[in-house]
């Protein structure tokens, strides 16, 4: 996948692509907003991140040039403004995705995917890795082609934790993806280490390998190589 | 006091203290020029009676008979003083005493014999004088005092208007606005005009200031959060032992805090600033329903059970947004300070909104709760801005909220439609008793 990050703040831009080339990504970077339309002008990419506060220009208005040169590229806005308003005209503008900074990078990853899914594998919802199938439509994931008996909360965290695969997640970032805003007053971690336990047992139940293990004092991994 | 009857008094005070003295002045004056007049008058009459009688024409008493004169011989010789007035009052004809009789002697030596010449004439006496002054006075004060009274008030429209302008701008005043206070010619008001134009103007700035700083802190501290997250995360990956695992744990869980300290304060400005304003209802019971979905995991893991009355097409006047974080917070606190196996009751009729769950009993009043960094438990994980913006929201939206802890439950209220503020405040104090207790 080839992936440009439009983002003022370098040591941003850096991580992310840091992070996206380790999955094999090609990922490139514009600082600024005149940087960002002369490489979509040159270049093709799969999916563009944009900042909306840019130093020489909105995002928005960038928004607007892909969407008026008919630039194939999916979109996923990342912005440190909560603001309501950013967030209904960037997808109102065409956007794909919106993501508050400050973001966890695996579950910037774990949206690429999905808006990568939709828009680029002809709207595939299959995700599976060995015995493991995901179906991102119906909710439902089989191993061994056995039907598992998993809640949505679970199926969503099989999803995160397959995407995001050999990698390690931090528990914060599993609670923001499984419940987003809903997670600031309640202690999290417990919730997200249940929900991991039930899913072990699930996966081993249907004689699925245990790939999931613990990262000691920070989270959690999906070994694809099974421990 | 009105400040036109403040004038009207001081006003009418002054007359009043004035007034005996004019009188008195007018009074003297008058008597003494009717008096000088006549006395005038007299000598002269006196003087001719001496002319004629130095002509030789006889004087006796018939020929005087009708006149206002008197001429006599004098035995004894000329007095040093050749005019002399004699004024009489208390006449036996005046029972009214409304008349004095003024006589002017004057004294003349005619071919060698003295004479006295005296003519006399009935003036006004000092008490009619004063009798027609007082009655001036009295009628002069009172037509003062009733035209005072009736045109100040037409008079003071016209010369307070400017003052009425700025007193009604100055109500409808509002720090998101500008206003423009009108001219006048009057000094004093221009001073003031001018005055809370350069307070306004000023109050309007720093409610600019503040809320482009609260915007921009957001910014300004997010980008620097999101690297510290993002590069903790790649640090996590690399080859790292158990020890730098923990550091870099607590080093997320801290990050992870300050994010959430960081949105809660900017939210809250935000409510400040009234940057929700909304004219449009919307369905309240929808929203309470998709958030207590969004916990429903949760809820079942710790064993809560949910009793839930949510009355249909319950309409109210928030942003959804708000709506939303107001039911996020409030089931928040519910499931993290209830107890393994506890209880939830939800509550939602076209007034009010009940949250009730169980819970370890609160350690101070609950209605501290409410304040910033408040926490029933300080040491723990939670940020402490929950209910302040539970609080804010309410505030902003006109809505009443109180919290109760009562048969060992928490029962956090929200009044859609609250009482007068005196009746919530009663209410409010009832709501302490027992947790003071």
């Amino acid at each position: 996948m080839k992936v440009l990050a439009v983002e003022d703040s370098r040591e941003i831009a850096v991580s992310i692509r840091d992070f996206l080339s380790r999955e094999g990504y090609i990922c490139e970077l514009a600082y600024g907003f005149e940087e960002a339309r002369e490489k979509l002008a040159l270049f093709t990419y799969d999916c563009i991140l944009l900042d909306i506060m840019l130093p020489d220009g909105n995002g928005l208005e960038l928004l607007k040039f892909i969407k008026k040169e008919q630039i194939q590229s999916s979109v996923l806005i990342l912005s440190a403004k909560d603001a309501l308003d950013d967030k209904i005209s960037g997808l109102e503008g065409g956007a794909d995705d919106y993501i508050t900074k400050p973001f966890h990078l695996p579950e910037l990853h774990a949206r690429l995917r999905a808006i990568y899914r939709r828009n680029r594998l002809a709207g595939s919802n299959m995700v599976s890795f060995n015995e493991i199938t995901l179906n991102t439509d119906t909710l439902e994931a089989t191993v061994n082609d056995i039907v598992l008996d998993i809640t949505r909360k679970e199926f969503e965290l099989l999803l995160y934790l397959v995407v995001n695969k050999n990698r390690v997640l931090s528990r914060q970032s599993i609670a923001a993806h499984l419940w987003g805003d809903y997670t600031d007053n309640l202690a999290n971690f417990d919730f997200v280490y249940q929900h991991i336990k039930n899913l072990r047992k699930k996966i081993s139940a249907a004689n699925g390998a245990d790939y999931i293990a613990t990262v000691y004092g920070l989270g959690y991994k999906f070994h694809a190589t099974s421990a | 006091m009105k400040l036109v009857d403040k004038f009207s008094l001081w006003f009418i005070g002054v007359m009043i203290f004035i007034t005996p003295i004019t009188a008195y002045i007018c009074y003297y004056n008058l008597e003494k020029n009717i008096n000088k007049a006549e006395i005038t008058h007299l000598k002269e009459l006196n003087v001719r009676m001496a002319d004629r009688l130095s002509r030789g024409e006889a004087m006796n008493a018939i020929a005087l008979k009708g006149t206002n004169l008197e001429v006599v011989k004098l035995a004894a010789a000329l007095p040093q003083n050749r005019v002399q007035v004699q004024k009489t009052d208390n006449l036996e004809e005046d029972s009214k005493g409304m008349l004095s009789l003024l006589t002017v002697h004057s004294y003349f030596d005619i071919k060698g014999q003295p004479y006295r010449i005296s003519s006399y004439n009935y003036i006004p006496s000092a008490k009619q004088i004063y009798s027609v002054i007082l009655d001036t006075v009295f009628w002069k004060l009172l037509l003062i005092i009733l035209c005072v009274a009736i045109t100040i008030r037409l008079v003071s429209q016209r010369i307070l208007h400017s003052l009425r302008t700025t007193m009604k701008t100055i109500q409808g005043f509002n720090v998101k606005n500008r206003v423009q206070f009108s001219r006048s010619n009057t000094r004093e008001f221009k001073e003031l005009n001018s005055f809370l134009q350069k307070m306004t103007d000023k109050a309007v700035d720093e409610y600019c200031a503040i809320k482009e700083f609260s915007e921009n802190a957001s910014h300004e501290l997010q980008t620097p959060l999101a690297i510290l997250r993002n590069k903790v995360e790649l640090l996590s990956e690399t080859a790292i032992e158990e020890e730098q695992a923990l550091l870099l744990g607590d080093m997320q869980n801290a990050i992870e805090k300050l994010s959430k300290i960081n949105r809660s304060l900017t939210l809250l400005a935000k409510l400040e600033n009234n940057e929700y304003t909304v004219s449009e209802q919307i369905k309240f019971c929808k929203i309470a329903k998709e958030v207590l979905a969004a916990y429903e995991d949760r809820i079942e893991m710790k064993n809560i059970s949910v009793r839930t009355e949510i009355d249909k097409g319950i309409l109210l006047k928030i942003h959804p947004v708000m709506a939303d974080m107001l039911m996020n917070n409030l089931l928040g606190n519910a499931i993290r300070h209830n107890v393994q196996d506890g209880s939830i009751e939800l509550i939602l009729t076209q007034k009010q909104l009940t949250v009730k769950n169980t819970g370890l009993p609160p350690v101070m009043p609950t209605e501290e709760l409410f304040q910033r960094f408040k926490k029933s438990n300080q040491c723990s994980e939670s940020v402490g801005l929950g209910l302040s913006i539970v609080k804010q929201i309410c505030e902003v939206s006109g809505f009443g909220v109180s919290y109760q802890y009562r048969n060992q439950q928490h029962i956090l209220q929200v009044d859609f439609q609250p009482r007068t503020r005196e009746e919530m405040k009663l209410n409010r104090q009832d709501n302490l008793a027992p947790a003071l207790v």
